[in-house]
C-alpha cells in the first residue's frame, strides 16, 4: 500500500488483482479489439494514401478551366425563335485574364501552389511511329510545386528549356526513344516542332505514361497557337479532401470553371468514402463489443464484491468513493487493453510489412503507422472503459449496505 | 450523570411497507446506552436483534422513532452525513469477520482510516500495528485474511472496528462461529477495550456464559425489549473467575 496512492486506486487495483482471471480475460479481449482497430485503420489509411498518391501523381488537386463556350438562340423582343441549338465544339483557347486569376487564387489561404498550363492534343512522331499525346506546357518553377515531376524522373532530368520535352516511360517505350533522342511534335494544323527528350518520367499510371508529354510553357503556347495565353491553371491545396469545397469557392470568386480531383474521380472518391464508412462501422461495433465486455466483467465484479462494498460502506466509505473505485477499474481495464492492443496492432503492421511483399520486394501496400492513432486508441479505450463502468459502478455505489453484507 | 452514547426512542422498523406482506420487525424500542457500558443483546433467532443493530449502527433507517448518537438526532441526516457519522463514531464487528480478502491483516485494520483520510500515512500504519499488537496478532499482520484462523480473523475484525476510536462498538454475534476458547479470547479483547478506553460495547450473543460477563443484558423477544438487567460487578467477577478456572482445566 503506497502512501501516495488514494483509497480508490488501492481498492480498484486490489479488486482487479483479486479477480485476476477475469481481469486478464477482459484485457485480452480489449487488446484484440484495439489491435484490430489499429491494424484496420492503418491498412485503410495506407490503402487510401496509396490510391490517392497514384491518382494524384500526375493530376492537380484542382484544375481551373475557361468557361465552356455555349451557343445562345437568337432572341427578338425577348422571345426565343424556334431553333435547334447545336452545342459548339470546345476549341483550345486561352483563359481570359489568367494572370489576374493566378494572383487572386494564389493569395487564397487554402491554396499552396498555382501553376498555369497550355495544353492540347498533338501527335508525337518518331520515324514511322506516331502516337496521339497531350502536350502540357508548363513553367517548371511553378509546376513542380504542383506535380513533383523531378521525383518521378527515371532517366535524364526534368529540364524544360524551349528545346526540351519530358515524356512518359510507356510513350518512350512505344516510340523506342530514350534521353537525348529527337521527337517531332505536330498539331492538327500541321504546325510542329522538333524537341530533344531531356527526361523520361514514371507517373505511376500506364495511361498517363503513354499520354503525357511536358514542354516549356512558351513552347506549348507557340505550338497550340495560344501566344501569351494558357488553357488551364493547376492548383494545389493542403487538404485534399477539401478540394471540392475550395474548387467551388474559387469558381464563385473568379467565374472560371474549377474541377477538383474529387469531381473528376467521382467513382473512386465514392469507393473511398464507402470504405471509410465501412471501417468506421466496424470500429464502432468493435468498440461496442469492448464496452459490453468491460461492463459485463464489472457487473459480475460488483455482484461478487457486494459484501466488500457493504463492509466498506459500514466503515464509512461514501457512495462517491465506491463509484470511483469501479469507474477506475473500468478505466484501468480499458487503458491496459489499449496498451497491449497497440502493441498487438503495431506488431501486426510490422509483420504485414515484413512478410507480405510484392515480387519486387516492396510491401504489398504500405500501411500508415500514425502515432496519433495509438494515442487516440488509448484515450478512446480508456473512455470506453470508463463509460461502460458507469452502470455497474452506480449499481455498486447504490447497494444497500445491510443487503450487501447479508449477501 | 453518565454521558449518553446512544438513545433510541420508539424505534420501529417495518419491511415491505405499503405491500400486502408488510411486516413490522421492531415495535417501538426505547433504549439508552451510556459511555463505558458493556451490554449484551440477547434473544431468540428472528426476534430483530440484527435489525436493531443495523438501525443503531446507522446502516438502516428506522421506519419510525428517533435515534440519537452522542445527543445528536440522526433522522435529518442524508446518506453522506450518516456515512460520516458511522465512520467516525461506530465500529462494527460482524458474525462472519467480513475482512476484505484482497488485503492483509494490517491493511484491513487501516481501511477505515484510509476511507476517512483518503491516502495511507505512517500514523495510520502505526495505529493499525498498535491495535494488532494489543490483539496479540503482530506475527500475522502481513497475512491475508484467508491465511488466518477464525479466531485470528475475528480479532482482526475487532481491531479494525476500533481503528477510528469509535464511541460505540456494535458486535453481531462475533463469537458465533468460534470454538469456546477462541470465542472467550475475542470477548476478552472487547472487554479489555471497554475497560481501557471506555468504549461502549453492545454485543449480540446467544451465549449465556458470555452474556453473564457483561454489565448489562437486554433481552429482545418479537421485536420488543422484554427485560433490561444491570448485573452487579461482583456477579460479573464471579462469572469471569469460573470461566478462567474452567479454561485452565
Amino acid at each position: 500500500m503506497h502512501n501516495w496512492l488514494p483509497f480508490e486506486w488501492i481498492a480498484a487495483s486490489r479488486f482487479l488483482r483479486e479477480g485476476r482471471m477475469q481481469s486478464i480475460s477482459i484485457i485480452l479481449g480489449v487488446s484484440i479489439g484495439v489491435g484490430v482497430i489499429i491494424f484496420m485503420s492503418a491498412a485503410l489509411a495506407g490503402q487510401q494514401a496509396n490510391i490517392i498518391r497514384r491518382v494524384l501523381s500526375a493530376q492537380a488537386h484542382i484544375v481551373l478551366l475557361p468557361p465552356q463556350e455555349i451557343a445562345r438562340p437568337l432572341r427578338e423582343n425577348d422571345v426565343a425563335e424556334a431553333a435547334i441549338v447545336q452545342r459548339p465544339f470546345q476549341r483550345v483557347r486561352s483563359m481570359d485574364q489568367w494572370q489576374k486569376i493566378i494572383k487572386e487564387v494564389g493569395e487564397m489561404r487554402v491554396v499552396t501552389a498555382v501553376s498555369p498550363m497550355a495544353s492540347g492534343p498533338v501527335l508525337a512522331v518518331r520515324g514511322e511511329a506516331t502516337r496521339a499525346v497531350s502536350v502540357l506546357g508548363v513553367d517548371p518553377a511553378l509546376y513542380f510545386r504542383v506535380i513533383p515531376l523531378p521525383d518521378k524522373i527515371v532517366a535524364g532530368a526534368a529540364r524544360l528549356t524551349s528545346e526540351d520535352i519530358v515524356i512518359g516511360i510507356d510513350l518512350a517505350s512505344d516510340l523506342g526513344v530514350t534521353v537525348g533522342d529527337k521527337l517531332r511534335i505536330t498539331v492538327a494544323s500541321g504546325q510542329g516542332a522538333t524537341l530533344t527528350i531531356s527526361g523520361i518520367v514514371d507517373l505511376g499510371s500506364k495511361g498517363a505514361n503513354q499520354r503525357n508529354t511536358y514542354v516549356a510553357l512558351h513552347t506549348a503556347q507557340a505550338l497550340l497557337g495560344l501566344i501569351g495565353g494558357v488553357s488551364s491553371i493547376d492548383v494545389t491545396v493542403p487538404d485534399i479532401y477539401a478540394a471540392e469545397d475550395i474548387a467551388q469557392a474559387i469558381a464563385a470568386a473568379t467565374g472560371v470553371e474549377a474541377d477538383s480531383w474529387i469531381k473528376t474521380n467521382a467513382q473512386l472518391y465514392l469507393a473511398i468514402s464507402a470504405q471509410v464508412i465501412a471501417n468506421s462501422t466496424i470500429r464502432f461495433c468493435v468498440g461496442l463489443a469492448i464496452a459490453f465486455g468491460i461492463a459485463a466483467v464489472l457487473i459480475v465484479s460488483v455482484v461478487q464484491k457486494s459484501k466488500e462494498i457493504g463492509i466498506l460502506r459500514a466503515m464509512g466509505a461514501s457512495q462517491g468513493q465506491i463509484l470511483r473505485v469501479f469507474l477506475l477499474e473500468g478505466a484501468v481495464l480499458g487503458l491496459a487493453g489499449s496498451v497491449f492492443g497497440s502493441a498487438l496492432g503495431a506488431g501486426a503492421i510490422l509483420a504485414w510489412q515484413t512478410l507480405l511483399k510484392n515480387p519486387d520486394g516492396t510491401p504489398l501496400f504500405p500501411l500508415e503507422m500514425d502515432p496519433r492513432l495509438f494515442i487516440a486508441s488509448a484515450v478512446l479505450a480508456t473512455l470506453t472503459g470508463l463509460a461502460s463502468a458507469v452502470a455497474p459502478a452506480l449499481r455498486g455505489a447504490r447497494l444497500d449496505p445491510v443487503v450487501a453484507i447479508r449477501g | 450523570m453518565a454521558e449518553e452514547v446512544l438513545r433510541l426512542e420508539g424505534i420501529r422498523k417495518s419491511y415491505n411497507v405499503g405491500t400486502p406482506v408488510e411486516s413490522e420487525v421492531l415495535h417501538g424500542i426505547d433504549l439508552v446506552l451510556q459511555v463505558g457500558e458493556f451490554c449484551a443483546l440477547m434473544g431468540p433467532s428472528g426476534c430483530g436483534k440484527t435489525t436493531l443493530l443495523n438501525v443503531m449502527g446507522l446502516l438502516d433507517r428506522p421506519s419510525a422513532g428517533k435515534l440519537f448518537i452522542k445527543g445528536a438526532e440522526t433522522s435529518g441526516l442524508g446518506d453522506r452525513g450518516l456515512t460520516a457519522l458511522r465512520g467516525h463514531s461506530i465500529g462494527f464487528v460482524f458474525q462472519y469477520h467480513h475482512l476484505l480478502p484482497a488485503f492483509t491483516a494490517v491493511e484491513n485494520v487501516m481501511m477505515p482510516m484510509l476511507v476517512d483520510r483518503g491516502r495511507p500515512d505512517a500514523a495510520m500504519r502505526r495505529r493499525a500495528n498498535e491495535l494488532l499488537e494489543s490483539m496479540a496478532l503482530t506475527p500475522w499482520r502481513d497475512n491475508l485474511a484467508i491465511n488466518m484462523s477464525g479466531g485470528q480473523q475475528q480479532r482482526v475484525a475487532v481491531a479494525r472496528a476500533l481503528a477510528m476510536d469509535p464511541s460505540l462498538l456494535l458486535a453481531d454475534e462475533p463469537t458465533g462461529n468460534l470454538d469456546t476458547k477462541a470465542a472467550q479470547g475475542v470477548f476478552d479483547m472487547m472487554r479489555e477495550v471497554n475497560r481501557r478506553h471506555g468504549t461502549t460495547v453492545l454485543v449480540v450473543t446467544h451465549n449465556h456464559a458470555l452474556a453473564a460477563q457483561c454489565g448489562r443484558i437486554v433481552e429482545l423477544v418479537d421485536g420488543r425489549i422484554v427485560s433490561d438487567r444491570h448485573l452487579p460487578a461482583a456477579a460479573q467477577a464471579a462469572v469471569e473467575h469460573t470461566e478462567e478456572t474452567s479454561q485452565r482445566r
